[in-house]
C-alpha cells in the first residue's frame, strides 16, 4: 500500500505492505535509526517516536496507520532547538550511559517539554514511565528534563 | 526483528457510515487504536485476515455530558479522556483507572472501546464504568443496541459484540454524592498489568448504606461487580461491623486464579483488604 | 622504562595532589552522539544483502536428539540452510571454564531454549518461516530442576561424563569453627534463597559477521572481551585467531551478560559467514534473549554464625549452593568468588565456607554484575542483623566492631593492604543517615505503613582471583597536530571508561587538553586489555594507557627541559600549557610543541603494560591469596512497607564508596544510581519463574518486571572515600558492580526492620512480606 507521511517535517512516500510496522519502515526502509528496537511489543520504550507531536510506540503500530500524519523522530527533534538543549542536557548531566534508550526517553521527553512548562519531579517521572531505563536508575534523567524545563521558564 | 505480523487485508473506511457498511460481510477484525491486536498477532493469539482501521472515525471521539450522564465516543483515546475536563470532574473513578493504564505512548493511542472490546480480565477502565452501571451503544449498518456494560463480557477475551458492531459510546450514568475509591494492585509502581484493581462508589445517607457499588479486575474471568457484598451492605447501618460482615461473601463474587503474576490466595487477601479499607473510609467520608 | 622506573613512576602518579581532569564532572565523549539519535548500535549496521540467521531451540529441558528434518525447511523461499554440530568445522566446545558446553546442542539438550540448529535465509520473513519448518525429534529424558534434589541424585544425569551432578566445589578454611561457636555467645542459623535474574539489557544481542574483508573474518559483535571472541570463533572455525577481527561499536548494555553470550553469538556469526561466504546477521528477540542467554544463578545459602557478647563474630559456617543451570559456564569462578566473600567484609576469626555448583535443566547461569556476590552479602548481612537483635546492640555498632580496617586478615589469610577505606565509608554514611535516630524512631513504628531503615555493607576482590593472570595493555600515540589517539582493548558498554576516565587519565598524566584525546577501543585491533567486566574497565583497564602515558610525559618533560632550559622535574604541563615551575613566563602551547617534538626526533607513541602480581591459592586447605586488593561500598536503604497489600517503596538511599581515586564523580554517581536501581529489582521483583516443563513463564518485559523511574527511589550523592590502591590508575579501583553488590541486602534489612521479621529469600514480593506477616 501507498502510504504518505510527514516524516520530521519533509513530506516521505513509502509502499509498504499492510502488516509492516513502523519502526521497521523508518530503519529498514527510510533508514533513519534513531528510533531502536529492544521488545517489539510495546513493553520498553526504546522505539518512541511523536505522532503528530504525541510519543507511541513505532514498535505497536502499522505504517498504513500513520498514512497523513505527521511523524518525528529523533534525527528531526535532534535539529529542533529545544531538543538540541535536550539532548545537550542529557549528556551533561550523565543521563546517558549505554545511550540504546536515550533516543526514546529524549522523544518522550522533548512531548512533555513541549506541552509542560511547569512539572513536578513526580510527574516527570510519570510521564517517562513508558521508557525503561537499565543503567542510570533515572536519577539523572529526571534532573536533565528538570533543568530543561526551568531554564524555558527563566 | 523480532516477530512477523500475520499477512491481512486493510481497509481504513473514511467515516462511520462506511465502516458499518463494510462490516456488514466477511469477518473484520477492527483495528481501533491497536496496542492490544498487533500484540495478539504478534504471539499468535489472534491472526484476523482482514482488518478495518477505525482510528480515525472521529464520529467516535467525543466526551458529551448533561445532568445525569456522560457520553463517552468508543474511539476516544485514553490519554484524551485523561486530559478531559468532564471525565476529570465528572468520573474521578475512570480518570484515576486511566492515570493508572499502561503508559504516556500507549495512552495515546489505545481507545477506551478497545480496552472494553479486547475483554481482558484485567482491562483496567472495566470497574469504574461497571460501578456507574454504563451501558454500551453497540452499532451496526441496520441500527443500534444498547447493553448493560455488565452483560458485554462473556469471559476471557469475549463479548457479545457481533462481527458486523463496532462499540460507538458508552453511556455512563453520573453518581451524586457519593465517595470513591479506586485501587490497582501491580508489580511495580507504574506501567505495569493490574493483579488486582477496585473501583467502589459509596452511598450513606441517614446512617445506612443506601448504596453500594463495587467493581473489580483481575480477580475473575472478567471484570465483575461484587453483588454479593453489595447486596448484604445496602439497607444496613453504616457501621464496622456490618463491612466485616459483609466483605467474606466476596469470595462467592470472584474466582481469582494463580499465575506468573499473583497467587490466587494473595488477590483474595488483597481484595478483602481494599474492600475493608474502602468501606470504613467511606463511613469517615459521610462522617463529616 | 625498566620495572624499578616503572614502580616510581607510578608512585609519583599514586600521591598527586592538584588534578586539572581527574576527578572533575566531566562530559563523556560518546553522550551528546548517543542522546541525538546519532550513535550507532549493531542493528543499525544491519543492511537488506545479509544473510539473516534464526536459531532452533530446545523445546524439552533434557532430551536426545534423534532426528533433525529439514526437507521442509527447504522447500521455503529464500532459504539457504541449516547448520547443525554437524557443519561446524573446528570444535563446537565452547564451555568456559570446564568442556562441557556446545555451540549447539549434540546429541542432547539440557535445557529449554537451548540452540540446536542455525537456519539461514536471504531475509528475517524467510529465516523465520524456515525456522518453523525445522521438525526436530526428541526422546524425552527425565530432567530436574530443583538444585538441591539434583546435588542428592545420581540416578539423573545432566552430564553423565561429570559421574553427578555437582559441577564444582569450593571452600575457604580458617582457624576452628567448632572452638570458635563454642566461645559465642548468639549463635544464628538460616537459609537464604534468591533467585536467577535476566540483565535485560535495552539492547538484545545481535552479531554481524563479514567474510573476507582485508582478508579477515570481521566480527561486528556485541561482546565484553573481543580477543575472548576472537579465541572462540577460532576454536569454532578452525581458523587461526590473526585471521578473525572483532570489532565491538557502542553496546546497549551488557551487565555481563554479553561477556558470556557476546562470543557464541558472535561465532554463530561468524559459522554462517564462513560456510556460505557471505555477511551475516543474527539477531536475538526479547523472548530468545530471555530463553537462552544465561542468568544470574539462583542460590540457596546455609549461613550459620556466632558471636561473643561484645558482638564480636567468633566463628562463622557458610554452605553455598548455586544452581549453574544446564552448563558450568562461569560458575566455578563466580561460585569462587562467592566462598571468599562469605564473611562479609569483617574479620572473622574461624570460618569454614563450602560452595557447590549444581547443573540444572535450565537455562545456565553466567557473569551478572556482582558475580556470586550480592546473594552471599545479603546472606552474610542479613546475619550481622540478627546477632545484633540478639546481643541488643545497633546493628551499625556490630558492624563497625568487625569491620575490616588495613592489615586485617581475611577468611583465606590474606592480610589486606592500606586500601581500605570501609570504615570510614560506614561511619560517614552512617551519620549523614541519621542512622542511629531513625533506627530508634522507625522501630516504635506500628501502623498499616511502617518505616524501615537498613545497612547493606560490602566488599568485592578487584581483578581475577588467585593466581589467574590479569594485566592491562594499552597504546598512546600523540599524533603531529598534538591529538592524542588512545588504543585499548576495553569496549564501551555503557559504563564510560574509554569514553571518560580513561580520556581524562590520559589527558592529565600527559598535561593535554582533554578534547584532543581520543580513544579507539573495544577491537582485536588493540592489544588485549582483558575484559570490561569485574569492575575492571577503569581500575585494571586503564592502567596499560595510564603507564604508557607516564612514560611518555618523562619524554615529553626532558624535551621540555631543553626547550625551556631547565630541569625534567620542573617541567609542567597542564592542559596544554607547557612551562617551567621555577620560570611561569617561559611557556609553551601544546600544539607548538607536540610539532617541535616531532621535529626534534622525540618518540610519541608509547604502549603501556603491566601485569598485577598475584600470590597463590591452595584449594585444599582453602587458604591463600584471594585478590589483589578491594573495593567497599556501603548502602544504608530506608523503605516503607504497607503491612496489608505487602506493596515495598524504597523511598531513600544513601552511598558510600571506597574505590580508590575517584576519575569522574559523574560517572561513579551514574554506576551506583543504576547498579543500586538493578540490585532493588533483584530483591523486590526480578525472578525468573520456570514450569514444570523448564520453561520460562515470563519471559518477556510485561511479566518479567524491571523497575521504572516511579519504582526508583532517592538516591542521595555518594561520599566517596579515596584509598588509593598503589597499582590502579592514579589509585583508582573499581566501580561498576558496587552499589549492585549490598543493594539487596540493605532493603532486606530494611523491609526486617520495618516489619519485625526477618526476610530471607528474594525476590520480596508482595506476597512474600504478606506470607512473613502471616509467621508468628
Amino acid at each position: 500500500m501507498k502510504v504518505s507521511f510527514k516524516l520530521n517535517g519533509n513530506p516521505v512516500e513509502v509502499e509498504v505492505p499492510p502488516n509492516e510496522i513502523l519502526l521497521d519502515t523508518l530503519r529498514l526502509r527510510l533508514g533513519v535509526k534513531g528510533p531502536k528496537r529492544g521488545c517489539e511489543r510495546a513493553e520498553c520504550g526504546t522505539c518512541t517516536v511523536l505522532l503528530d507531536g504525541k510519543p507511541v510506540y513505532s514498535c505497536n503500530i502499522l505504517t498504513v496507520q500513520v498514512d497523513g500524519s505527521s511523524v518525528q523522530t529523533i534525527e528531526g527533534i535532534a535539529n529542533d532547538e529545544l531538543g538540541r538543549r535536550l539532548a545537550e542536557s542529557f549528556s551533561k548531566e550523565g543521563a546517558v550511559q549505554c545511550g540504546f534508550c536515550t533516543p526514546g526517553f529524549v522523544t518522550t521527553s522533548y512531548a512533555l517539554v513541549k506541552s509542560l512548562h511547569e512539572v513536578s519531579d513526580e510527574q516527570i517521572k510519570k510521564y517517562i514511565e513508558g521508557n525503561l531505563c537499565r543503567c542510570t536508575g533515572y536519577k539523572k534523567i529526571v534532573d536533565a528534563i528538570k533543568n530543561v524545563i526551568s531554564s524555558q521558564r527563566k | 526483528m523480532y516477530y512477523r505480523l500475520p499477512q491481512f487485508e486493510y481497509l481504513r473506511p473514511n467515516d462511520l457510515h462506511q465502516a458499518l457498511e463494510t462490516i456488514r460481510e466477511g469477518d473484520w477484525k477492527p483495528l481501533a487504536g491497536g496496542t492490544d491486536l498487533l500484540l495478539d498477532m504478534k504471539n499468535g493469539r489472534q491472526s484476523p485476515k482482514k482488518i478495518i482501521d477505525i482510528s480515525r472515525l472521529s464520529e467516535l471521539r467525543y466526551v458529551r455530558t448533561n445532568d445525569s450522564r456522560v457520553l463517552i465516543g468508543g474511539g476516544s483515546r485514553l490519554q484524551e479522556l485523561l486530559e478531559n475536563v468532564i471525565v476529570k470532574e465528572k468520573l474521578p473513578l475512570l480518570s484515576s483507572a486511566i492515570y493508572e493504564m499502561a503508559s504516556w505512548q500507549i495512552r495515546n493511542i489505545a481507545t477506551i472501546a478497545g480496552n472494553l472490546c479486547n475483554a481482558s480480565p484485567a482491562a483496567d477502565s472495566a470497574p469504574p464504568l461497571l460501578v456507574h452501571g454504563a451501558r454500551v451503544k453497540l452499532i451496526s449498518s441496520s441500527g443500534s443496541r444498547t447493553v448493560p456494560l455488565s452483560e458485554f463480557f462473556l469471559g476471557p477475551r469475549k463479548t457479545v459484540l457481533s462481527n458486523n458492531e463496532l462499540m460507538g459510546e458508552i453511556d455512563v450514568p453520573l453518581l451524586e454524592g457519593y465517595y470513591y475509591r479506586y485501587y490497582k494492585i501491580g508489580r511495580r509502581h507504574a506501567f505495569t498489568l493490574s493483579v488486582v484493581s477496585m473501583a467502589i462508589a459509596v452511598k450513606i445517607e441517614n446512617g445506612i448504606f443506601s448504596d453500594v457499588r463495587i467493581a473489580m479486575g483481575s480477580v475473575a474471568p472478567k471484570p465483575v461487580r461484587a453483588l454479593n457484598v453489595e447486596k448484604e451492605l445496602i439497607g444496613k447501618e453504616a457501621k464496622t461491623v456490618e463491612i466485616t460482615k459483609a466483605i467474606d461473601l466476596v469470595s462467592e463474587d470472584i474466582s481469582p486464579i494463580s499465575d506468573v503474576r499473583a497467587s490466587a490466595e494473595y488477590r483474595m487477601k488483597v481484595t478483602k483488604f481494599l474492600l475493608k479499607e474502602s468501606l470504613q473510609e467511606s463511613l469517615k467520608y459521610f462522617w463529616k | 622504562m625498566s620495572s624499578f622506573d616503572l614502580e616510581r613512576l607510578m608512585n609519583k602518579w599514586l600521591n598527586a595532589e592538584e588534578f586539572y581532569v581527574v576527578g572533575k564532572r566531566i562530559e563523556r565523549a560518546d553522550t551528546l552522539d548517543k542522546a541525538l539519535g546519532k550513535a550507532k548500535f549493531i542493528e543499525d549496521y544491519y543492511t537488506n544483502d545479509m544473510l539473516f540467521i534464526k536459531q532452533v531451540t530446545s523445546r524439552y529441558p533434557h532430551a536426545r536428539i534423534a532426528s533433525i528434518d529439514e526437507s521442509e525447511a527447504k522447500k521455503v523461499r529464500g532459504f539457504v540452510a541449516n547448520f547443525t554440530a554437524r557443519n561446524i568445522p573446528g570444535e563446537n566446545q565452547v564451555g568456559y571454564s570446564l568442556p562441557d558446553q556446545p555451540l549447539l546442542a549434540e546429541r542432547k539438550v539440557r535445557y529449554v531454549g537451548e540452540p540446536v540448529s542455525l537456519v539461514v535465509a536471504r531475509d528475517f520473513e524467510a529465516a523465520i518461516e524456515a525456522a518453523n519448518q525445522i521438525k526436530i525429534s526428541y526422546e524425552p529424558l527425565p530432567h530436574i530442576l530443583d538444585p538441591l534434589e539434583a546435588k542428592s541424585r545420581v540416578d539423573v544425569l545432566i552430564h553423565e561424563e561429570a559421574g553427578s551432578n555437582i559441577a564444582f566445589r569450593t571452600k575457604a578454611r580458617k582457624g576452628d569453627v567448632e572452638k570458635g561457636f563454642s566461645e559465642s555467645h548468639v549463635v544464628i542459623e538460616n537459609v537464604y534463597r534468591t533467585s536467577q535474574q535476566d540483565h535485560v539489557y535495552l539492547e538484545t544481542e545481535a552479531a554481524i559477521a563479514i567474510p573476507g574483508l582485508e582478508g579477515k573474518l570481521t566480527i561486528l559483535s556485541p561482546s565484553q572481551h573481543p580477543h575472548l571472541t576472537q579465541r572462540i570463533v577460532s576454536r569454532v572455525l578452525g581458523l587461526p585467531a590473526s585471521s578473525i577481527r572483532v570489532v565491538v561499536p557502542y553496546l546497549g548494555g551488557g551487565f555481563g551478560g554479553k561477556d558470556d553470550e557476546g562470543p557464541l553469538i558472535s561465532a554463530k556469526a561468524a559459522l554462517v559467514a564462513y560456510l556460505t561466504g557471505r555477511p551475516a546477521f543474527i539477531e536475538y528477540s526479547r523472548e530468545e534473549s530471555f530463553a537462552i542467554h544465561p542468568k544470574r544463578e539462583a542460590t540457596v545459602i546455609r549461613y550459620k554464625s556466632g558471636a561473643d557478647t561484645d558482638g564480636r563474630l567468633k566463628a562463622i559456617e557458610v554452605e553455598i549452593v548455586h544452581d549453574t543451570g544446564a552448563y558450568a559456564n562461569r560458575g566455578p569462578f563466580i561460585l569462587w568468588r562467592a566462598t571468599m566473600h562469605a564473611s562479609g567484609p569483617y574479620f572473622v576469626p574461624n570460618a569454614k565456607v563450602d560452595g557447590y555448583c549444581i547443573y540444572t535443566n535450565k537455562v545456565y547461569q553466567g557473569s551478572f554484575r556482582g558475580f556470586g556476590n550480592p546473594s552471599v552479602q545479603f546472606a552474610a548481612e542479613s546475619q550481622m542483623d540478627l546477632l545484633a537483635e540478639k546481643l541488643g546492640m545497633d546493628p551499625l555498632d556490630i558492624r563497625l566492631k568487625n569491620i575490616l580496617t588495613p592489615g586485617s586478615t581475611t577468611i583465606t589469610g590474606q592480610v589486606l593492604d592500606t586500601s581500605v577505606g570501609v570504615k570510614e565509608a560506614l561511619e560517614s554514611v552512617a551519620s549523614k543517615a541519621g542512622w542511629r535516630d531513625k533506627w530508634k524512631t522507625y522501630s516504635t513504628y506500628n501502623g498499616r505503613f511502617r518505616k524501615g531503615i537498613g545497612i547493606g555493607v560490602a566488599w568485592h576482590g578487584i581483578s581475577t582471583s588467585r593466581g589467574v593472570p590479569d594485566w592491562s595493555a594499552g597504546t598512546v600515540k600523540i599524533e603531529p597536530d598534538g591529538s592524542v589517539s588512545v588504543l585499548v582493548g576495553i569496549v564501551e558498554i555503557g559504563q564510560g571508561s574509554p569514553t571518560s576516565s580513561h580520556r581524562q587519565i590520559v589527558a592529565e598524566v600527559l598535561g593535554a587538553p582533554l578534547d584532543m584525546v581520543h580513544v579507539y577501543f573495544g577491537t582485536t585491533d588493540a592489544p588485549d586489555t582483558g575484559a570490561t567486566h569485574a569492575s575492571r574497565g577503569t581500575g585494571v583497564g586503564a592502567i596499560g594507557v595510564y603507564v604508557a602515558s607516564i612514560e611518555l610525559r618523562e619524554r615529553l618533560n626532558s624535551f621540555a627541559a631543553k626547550l625551556l632550559n631547565t630541569e625534567p622535574e620542573d617541567v609542567v604541563i597542564h592542559d596544554g600549557i607547557v612551562s617551567s615551575r621555577r620560570d611561569p613566563s617561559k611557556s609553551i602551547g601544546w600544539k607548538e610543541f607536540i610539532k617541535k617534538a616531532y621535529n626534534s626526533g622525540v618518540n610519541t607513541t608509547a604502549s603501556g603494560y603491566f601485569f598485577l602480581p598475584k600470590g597463590k591459592f591452595d584449594d585444599e586447605a582453602g587458604q591463600g591469596f584471594a585478590y589483589i586488593s578491594y573495593s567497599y561500598m556501603v548502602v544504608i536503604s530506608e523503605v516503607e512497607v504497607d503491612t496489608e497489600t505487602g506493596i515495598i517503596k524504597v523511598l531513600r538511599v544513601y552511598p558510600a564508596i571506597s574505590a580508590g581515586k575517584i576519575i569522574n564523580p559523574i560517572q561513579v554517581e551514574g554506576q551506583i544510581e543504576g547498579g543500586f536501581v538493578q540490585g532493588m529489582g533483584l530483591a523486590l521483583m526480578e525472578e525468573l519463574k520456570f514450569n514444570e516443563k523448564g520453561e520460562i513463564m515470563n519471559r518477556d518485559l510485561t511479566d518479567y518486571v524491571i523497575p521504572t523511574s516511579l519504582d526508583a527511589p532517592e538516591i542521595e550523592k555518594p561520599i566517596f572515600i579515596e584509598d588509593r590502591f598503589k597499582y590502579g590508575p592514579l589509585g583508582a579501583k573499581g566501580v561498576g558492580e558496587m552499589a549492585l553488590i549490598p543493594a539487596p541486602a540493605s532493603i532486606a534489612n530494611a523491609v526486617s526492620h520495618a516489619i519485625g521479621k526477618r526476610v530471607t529469600e528474594l525476590a520480596l514480593t508482595p506476597e512474600k512480606v504478606l506470607k512473613l506477616l502471616e509467621k508468628g
